[in-house]
């Protein structure tokens, strides 16, 4: 592993310069590996290689908290249990008389844009997965779930919780996947005012609630409490799937553009059951332009792939209501 | 107490045992805190038996750390790397001190990881950790006695068991 390896313990007084020549030599080797990790591409495919070789390793570590937990609620008093069931049953109830109003809607939204011969929407397919137990490094913005590519998952496939989007697919392992969240500082994504239909892209600030406007007009029409949705540009998320909701608004003086801070809705630190929302099916023939744009992106393609921010006003027509 | 076989029954088990420890999922609130095995293994096999010498078994340990856990491919591999030559450096000061005192050595090593690790954190842009994870060096320091004294019985029963 080191060259003269065999001498250099024994010699421990001898070479005090060749121990810090290799010092210099490892950690400049660490250095480099760093820095092409940090800039994204280089090192990303040893990295999906080597996260599939350690898969069995996470699932280990896995097995016995996942028994554990199974062995908990196996332990839990019956009428608690029995509880549970009665709110969930009638949770269940109400949101289906919900569910029957909406695919009315549904109905009659598909019929109106066959009228006005609009492009139909997408309809998003959900795929239920568990966060893992694992712990990864206490800055890395990504989760675990126990779903891969024998699942049908594909990176770049959006991620939400029940309350909103979440994040993005990135490695995926057989019966693993990584989720890059979308508070981490690299993640970028498309979004739209839902009062004012305003585009810009929310930015991950590296802290678990809260992501960042950085690119406004200064004469902005932003409140805070105003929801952000996605806006579908990019492809990789469909349009409409909230995501934060604007909690501050400054117009730094000296400065080309306004910021904003904005509060993920989906619980990026609580959640432990996540929907995974598959490449949508298109309904129609026509819709060939967003058939070719879901293919799934790299998580930075966003960033490339966004038009200026300041595109508000120029809404597509897919986008109309 | 230079020379062992190169099979080494303990130092195997304890090295496959680093990873699940460092992925293993602890309560929300103490997560941070979690010691910094890998180094604290590098410190006493390097330290009591000689092993774990070469800066390059730091960085390929530390490389198999990185991609476990996602952090930036490196930055355990340069902390580990650190850590390895810092301990060899002062391996006949250390070797000799009486045990809280080496444990505050240990604390020290891990403190001055801390650094190492929060300087990489930082010129990436990530969000600093939260306070606890400052705690992890003591934890480690804590920890560090009844590490040794339980790789020491093993590693005795073991050279007496195959003479």
């Amino acid at each position: 592993m080191t060259p003269s390896g065999s001498t250099w313990p024994a010699a421990i007084d001898g070479d005090a310069a060749a121990r810090i020549a290799r010092l210099m030599f490892y950690g400049l080797l660490a250095i480099v590996l760093m820095t092409l990790d940090y800039r994204e591409g280089y090192v990303d495919s040893l990295r999906t290689q080597a996260w599939r070789a350690i898969e069995p390793v996470i699932l280990a570590v896995e097995a016995p908290f996942k028994m554990g937990q199974r062995l908990g609620e196996e332990l839990r008093q019956r009428h608690a249990l029995m509880d549970r069931v009665a709110i969930l049953e009638r949770e269940r109830r109400e949101r289906l008389a919900e569910l029957s109003l909406l695919e009315e809607l549904r109905d009659d939204n598909r019929e109106l844009r066959d009228l006005l011969d609009a492009s139909q929407r997408l309809v998003p397919d959900f795929q239920s997965a568990e966060l893992m137990n694992i712990d990864l490094n206490p800055w890395s913005h990504r989760v675990l779930i126990n779903r891969g590519s024998r699942d049908g998952l594909e990176a770049g496939q959006p991620v939400m919780d029940a309350f909103g989007v979440m994040g993005q697919i990135d490695d995926v392992a057989f019966n693993t996947a990584q989720v890059i969240l979308i508070s981490d500082p690299d993640h970028a994504l498309p979004v739209r005012v839902q009062r004012t239909g305003l585009r810009t892209v929310a930015y991950g600030s590296g802290r678990i609630n809260q992501l960042r406007l950085t690119d406004l007009p200064m004469n902005v029409d932003l409140q805070p409490g105003d929801i952000l949705v996605t806006s579908g540009l990019g492809g990789a998320f469909s349009a409409g799937l909230p995501v934060a909701e604007v909690e501050s608004v400054s117009r730094p003086v000296g400065e080309a553009f306004a910021k904003a801070v904005v509060r993920p809705i989906a619980r990026l630190d609580r959640a432990r059951h996540v929907l995974v929302v598959s490449s949508p099916e298109v309904e129609a023939d026509d819709d060939t332009d967003a058939d070719a744009d879901a293919t799934p992106a790299a998580v930075e393609g966003d960033e490339h792939t966004e038009p200026a921010p300041e595109a508000g006003e120029q809404t597509p027509t897919g986008e109309m209501p | 107490m230079s020379r062992h076989e190169p099979a080494n029954w303990t130092l195997a088990a304890s090295l496959l045992l680093v990873l699940p420890l460092t992925v293993m999922p602890l309560p929300e609130a103490i997560a941070d805190a979690r010691p910094y095995w890998a180094a604290l293994m590098i410190i006493y096999w390097n330290l009591e038996a000689g092993r774990l010498r070469y800066l390059g078994q730091a960085f390929v340990g530390g490389l198999m750390l990185d991609l476990l856990t996602g952090s930036l491919l490196g930055q355990h591999a340069l902390s580990l790397v650190i850590i390895s030559y810092l301990v060899e450096r002062f391996r006949f000061r250390i070797r000799f001190f009486p045990p809280w005192q080496q444990a505050a050595v240990v604390m020290l090593l891990l403190f001055n990881d801390r650094i190492v690790q929060l300087w990489i954190v930082g010129l990436v842009g990530d969000r600093w950790p939260s306070w606890q994870w400052w705690l992890a060096p003591a934890v480690g320091m804590f920890l560090w006695p009844w590490l040794f004294l339980l790789l020491d019985a093993l590693r005795q029963r073991e050279r007496r068991r195959k003479p």
